[in-house]
């Protein structure tokens, strides 16, 4: 008798599973779901991505060891440098509060010219400095994020440039707009840095 | 035929893993490179910066590496045949040139 139960509920379970499996399916094919850019998620979707995007970039950052001399003088002229020639379209640069990639890439990039608890985003770290934050960065950087527009700048940057960048990364938010430009500004005699 | 087709399916991605290589080497930014405004150095107030602090130390030295070639530039353009011996500087003469003129 209990057994016999135990499989009438097991083929409940196995039909639900199968409608639900049918259609998930139908509606991947059916094209109703919005991609356009400027048609944001529904807070469930945006929750869901989001809770997946920030445990996978844990996860596979807990191992990631952070040098010790992130705060030097030669690490920030460096990152800079790089910085600005391959970030600030998206992430902005003291002085800017905009950009045509801020304003439509979906989700928006994070303005890191403000801390991490000020740029809107839910992630590790309440700031920018602590390890688990700095980590993130790092993979981040590296890796980049699929489907949000974040390149991963691995394949054509070594393990010491991107940690160049992200020893800058972590005095942007205080540099003004002449210290960022000194800071950034590629000298002719500039290319010794990396 | 057969042969030139096969050349092009291997140059195409040579080509492309080239340019891509190129795309991030810092020298070809070079190009449009900006020089650093060290003028706005001296707008800035001095008793609130500090020199341990590494982003004021970054600032030194790259206005430091400026001055040195502005320096450079006008010795040049004065006909100065005395400067044989500029490029063996060492590291600290170079800092030390400029720091009196900055303040």
């Amino acid at each position: 008798m209990t057994s016999f139960k135990f499989l009438s509920c097991f083929k409940c379970l196995a039909v639900a599973a199968g409608v639900a499996a049918v259609t998930g399916v139908g509606f991947l094919y059916s094209g109703l779901y919005p991609m356009g850019a400027d048609d944001h998620h529904n807070d469930l979707t945006y929750w869901a991505l989001e809770t997946l995007r920030e445990r996978s970039i844990a996860r596979a950052s807990n191992d990631i060891e952070v040098p010790t001399d992130l705060n030097s003088s030669e690490r920030l002229l460096a990152g800079g440098a790089d910085y600005n020639d391959m970030c600030t379209g998206c992430h902005l640069k003291p002085g800017k509060t905009e950009s045509d990639f801020t304003l439509g890439l979906y989700p928006a990039p994070p303005n890191l010219t403000l801390t991490g608890d000020r740029h809107g985003h839910e992630h590790a770290g309440d700031t920018d400095n602590d390890d688990e934050a700095i980590k993130r960065q790092f993979w981040i950087i590296k890796h980049g994020i699929k489907a949000s527009g974040m390149p991963a700048w691995g394949p054509g940057h070594d393990d010491q440039r991107i940690w160049n960048m992200v020893a800058f990364l972590q005095r942007l938010p205080e540099l003004s707009p002449q210290q960022y430009q000194i800071l950034t500004a590629r000298g002719a005699d500039d290319a010794g840095h990396h | 035929m057969k042969r030139q087709s096969l050349s092009y399916f291997v140059a195409l991605p040579a080509l492309l893993l080239a340019l891509s290589a190129q795309a991030h080497d810092p020298k070809e930014h070079m190009k449009e490179a900006q020089a650093p405004d060290c003028a706005a150095m001296k707008d800035m107030d001095h008793s609130k910066m500090d020199m341990k602090d590494p982003v004021m130390q970054a600032m030194m030295k790259k206005c430091m590496k400026a001055m040195h070639k502005d320096e450079e530039g006008s010795h040049e353009a004065h006909g100065d045949k005395g400067q044989t011996g500029h490029g063996n500087h060492d590291e600290k003469a170079d800092e030390k040139k400029p720091a009196k003129h900055q303040h």
